[in-house]
């Protein structure tokens, strides 16, 4: 689709809209706000629904190009857009709109962080269990497109889980809802779940409603030094057929260790319970014999860990994998990833051991063989239908391998078909996301 | 729209002789699901072995554009499983198999047909459960479950069906024969399963679904308490979340209820008692002990007239009793009945309480309440003489005021039961037409040509299903160009 408008008329109509700071063309904002290399045009910032809408069907009429934008975290997820001409920043959509302790439901605007949120709810002891690393600077917003997820999605859910309603912008400029705000609801279509991890293409998400928990009264935290690989993978074998009710359980190799200042050791198992009192020293004293009897050497750690664990997971990696294998191939998937790997470049693996969500954060490495490496791991978890996305990496890498790698042929139809349906023109995030929708 | 012979003998090839149904006695047996209101036989009935069967017969009814109903047990409540249009009703008691478990990945692939208790029972021995539990798990289909996204007692804690959906082999409207999702949970792309679970048949026809398995409870712990009112009941709900606590089931009784109840088997309930709240703890021993404690002193707090907590498994029973036979006990109260599916913010719920009797006096009907009172989901039995068409109209009156008064108070046109014949014509009130329209959309992208279970799930467009027309922003023109 040609370009009708020109650059100066565009500003002049965004600037109209928005005021004259909630748009900007200036050449160190639109730097700061390029996206692999491509910078915008304009830089809009709209402190309402109403005026990111118009900035939506302004560009959808004027065949451009938008790239929504939350914290900026996650911009190098994803192949390179296409197009580039407007960044919609939604960080000033940041009210938490209403917020329900009774009903253990919050409504916010999507550019609210999960650090701001933390602190509203920490009054009423609740909590939005989404802790993907580096939650509390990214924006919920951002959470929920790119389907993030932590440690506690073990016990909580993830996103797709939490989300009840959803407000959304589609390419065209219409704000459409979907969904409910109460913690019950199947009235229509599941709209929101088809928004999450869907990286802006179908629609910009500009407010949620979400659904609560009450922050457990005690806690603790037991660091498992396994002797081997092996034992950590029986171990978690033990506690997935057990009744302990741990809210995270996450695997550490030795890299991720060492990130984490911890002590060296082939596999450590972090897990913690969150409970009331009595419960937690019952689950506690099981998790250590259970990990002893396997051989490890267990710490209790303070809350303080999880802090540790999430900086170290945050800043850690140039390239970061995201890895999707089957619970019962953790330590098979480990040394595949290590094999595939070699002595390349330094890396650091954590995983979400009984969801089968694995983190390999690498430092440095030549492109070309970190693509090998990403083929042949593809090729490995691909044997049980599992899946290698590049969750960040330097441009160079990700313009030689699919970041996303490949997507079963019927469901990928069906995804094309959904982004024709729903964007036909191309306006939302054009070229980033699967199969280059 | 009767088949042609030619179409039947193309049916019966890809099904069998012995699975299709054509004999008017036949086919009347499948004209209802459980809201008798809505009926619709089909033309042939199918009872398909395979997903490629399946398949095959999508793309037959497509190529004559015949319209396509599917069907697990019938258990439904919203005139979902009916043939409203006519056409082939695809009915998958033949495809009940549990194909796989796998415990240490904790999930289990299964036929759309298979019993929802059937999997509990496959695994229970070995110390695991399927959660969703729809009062009718007995009997309903876990393909049913998937297609309704059913709730139940027990979602408060667990969740929904969709909570417990890892994937789904689906036949789609297109007539593809697609894998959405899988056992590993991480994958790339679209939530497509999600948007699935809770179709009604609309995208298509499931014909297998992964789902996840939860390992059995440490403990678990159930107490009864009974209260002079529902409205001290429902303050006694807010008052135990707003202690951080989320039960496995917080379950409302009211005194119309507690009478059928105990004029029947007798659950011993208490006598006198305008409502009674059945709460229930599950998880590690020392949660539940310290939590069961917690409730109870809430209860009394509150007010209760009594609170007993179960010792054994089979005073648990007893007082699960009760609440599992109030269905049936209804049938003491009345001869017919509209039931409600609507929810509200649970902290509106004295408020809905006192509307719903004022309702029922203004209109001279008695309602029953038997609900999820945990998650605000309410299920108010409208008792009506059905040999009256004045107190059906009543009836049918007193309930869509029920319903905008939950949409008022923020709440949802169905909790569990899902849309259906019943409530397409609800949705407007919960959305607008640009919400509409995407939803509209939504469907046509699994179903082009919107043969799949027509006539249910959304609403029918005044314009004659030419969809809604959604308002864009309005932009000052001429500014830009």
């Amino acid at each position: 689709m040609g370009v009708s408008v020109t650059t100066r008329a565009l500003g002049e109509a965004l600037r109209a809209r928005l005021g004259p700071d909630g748009a900007t063309d200036d050449p160190a904002a639109r730097a700061a706000a390029a996206v692999d290399g491509g910078q915008p045009s304009w830089v809009a910032r709209p402190r309402s629904v109403e005026d990111a809408a118009r900035v939506l069907a302004l560009a959808h009429d004027e065949g451009l190009a938008v790239l929504p934008r939350g914290s900026g975290s996650a911009l190098a997820l994803g192949a390179p857009p296409e197009r580039a001409d407007i960044v919609l920043d939604l960080g000033r959509l940041d009210t938490v709109l209403e917020y329900s302790p009774d009903d253990l439901t919050v409504t916010v605007q999507a550019g609210v962080t999960g650090g701001a949120l933390a602190a509203t709810l920490a009054a009423r002891r609740q909590t939005l269990p989404v802790d993907p690393p580096g939650w509390s600077r990214r924006t919920l917003g951002g959470i929920a497109a790119t389907a993030a997820s932590g440690p506690l999605r073990l016990r909580y859910g993830a996103v797709r889980d939490l989300l009840l309603g959803v407000r959304f912008i589609q390419a065209d400029g219409v704000t459409t809802w979907g969904g409910a705000k109460v913690v019950k609801s199947v009235t229509g279509y599941d709209v929101p779940k088809l928004l999450v991890g869907s990286l802006g293409t179908l629609g910009v998400i500009v407010e949620m409603t979400l659904r609560l928990h009450p922050l457990p009264e005690a806690a603790a935290t037991v660091l498992l030094l396994m002797p081997s690989a092996q034992a950590a993978q029986d171990t978690v074998g033990r506690i997935v057929d057990s009744t302990l009710q741990p809210n995270r359980l996450e695997w550490l190799d030795a890299g991720a260790l060492a990130a984490c200042g911890l002590p060296s050791s082939p596999a450590a198992l972090a897990i913690s319970i969150g409970s009331v009192e009595a419960a937690v020293r019952a689950q506690q004293a099981v998790i250590v014999a259970t990990g002893t009897a396997a051989g490890a050497r267990a710490e209790i750690v303070g809350p303080a860990f999880w802090r540790t664990y999430d900086r170290a997971l945050a800043e850690t990696g140039t390239t970061v994998l995201r890895v999707g294998t089957l619970t019962s191939r953790l330590a098979a998937t480990l040394d595949a990833i290590r094999a595939a790997l070699g002595t390349e470049a330094s890396f650091a693996i954590t995983a979400g051991a009984p969801l089968g969500v694995l983190r390999v954060a690498i430092d440095g490495g030549e492109p070309v063989r970190l693509r090998q490496a990403i083929e042949r791991l593809r090729g490995f978890v691909g044997e049980d239908e599992g899946s290698v996305v590049i969750e960040r990496a330097p441009l160079a890498l990700r313009t030689s391998v699919d970041p996303w790698g490949s997507v079963p042929t019927g469901a990928l139809e069906l995804m094309r078909t959904l982004k024709r349906e729903f964007d036909p023109a191309r306006t939302l995030n054009p070229g980033r996301f699967v199969g280059g929708i | 729209m009767p088949l042609t012979a030619a179409f039947v003998d193309e049916l019966r090839g890809i099904v069998g002789a012995d699975a299709l149904i054509l004999t008017t006695e036949g086919r009347m047996t499948y004209e209802c699901d459980m809201h008798t209101f809505y009926k619709g036989a089909p033309d042939a009935v199918v009872l398909p072995a395979r997903a490629e069967q399946v398949q095959a017969v999508v793309q037959l009814c497509r190529r004559e554009r015949v319209p396509i109903v599917p069907r697990g047990s019938g258990t439904g409540l919203i005139g979902g499983a009916m043939a409203a249009q006519g056409g082939v009703m695809v009915s998958m008691t033949r495809m009940a198999a549990v194909l796989d478990v796998d415990l240490p990945n904790r999930c289990a692939t299964v036929q759309p047909g298979l019993i929802n208790l059937w999997l509990t029972h496959a695994v229970a021995e070995r110390g695991w459960f399927f959660a969703p539990d729809p009062s009718s798990q007995m009997v309903s289909s876990i393909g049913g479950n998937v297609s309704t996204n059913a709730g139940g007692p027990h979602c408060l804690k667990y969740g929904i069906t969709t909570n417990h959906v890892l994937g789904l082999q689906l036949v789609t409207g297109a007539g593809d024969l697609v894998w959405l999702g899988g056992k590993v949970a991480e994958r790339p792309g679209y939530d497509l399963t999600g948007a699935a679970v809770g179709s009604e048949g609309t995208f298509g026809l499931v014909t297998a679904i992964t789902v996840r398995l939860t390992h059995t409870p440490e403990a678990v712990k159930t107490a009864l308490a009974a209260f002079r009112s529902m409205v001290d009941a429902s303050e006694a709900v807010s008052a135990i979340i707003a202690a951080g606590m989320i039960p496995a089931a917080l379950e409302m009784l009211d005194e119309a209820i507690i009478k059928a109840i105990n004029a029947g088997t007798g659950a011993g309930y208490p006598e006198g008692a305008g409502a009674v709240l059945l709460v229930e703890l599950d998880g590690p021993r020392g949660e539940v002990e310290t939590q069961a404690e917690r409730v109870a002193a809430i209860c009394r707090e509150r007010g209760a007239i009594s609170v007993s907590v179960a010792r054994d498994d089979a005073e648990r029973a007893l007082l699960w009793k009760g609440r599992k036979e109030a269905a049936g006990a209804v049938g003491r109260l009345t001869s017919a009945y509209l039931l409600q599916d609507a929810v509200v913010p649970r902290s509106k719920l004295p408020q809905i309480m006192r509307e719903l009797v004022a309702i029922g006096e203004r209109h001279r009907l008695l309602i029953a309440n038997v609900f999820h009172a945990g998650d605000g989901n309410l299920h108010p039995l409208i008792c009506y003489d059905d040999r009256s068409a004045d107190e059906l109209a009543r009836a049918k009156q007193a309930n869509e005021e029920l319903l905008h008064a939950c949409i008022a108070l923020g709440g949802s046109v169905t909790g569990e039961h899902g849309i259906g014949a019943d409530k397409c014509q609800s949705l407007p009130l919960q959305f607008a037409e640009a919400d509409l329209n995407f939803m509209y959309r939504l469907r046509g992208a699994f179903d082009p040509d919107r043969l799949m279970n027509p006539g249910k799930l959304l609403p029918t467009h005044p314009a004659c299903g030419e969809g809604f027309k959604p308002e864009r922003p309005v932009l000052p023109a001429g500014t830009w160009v």
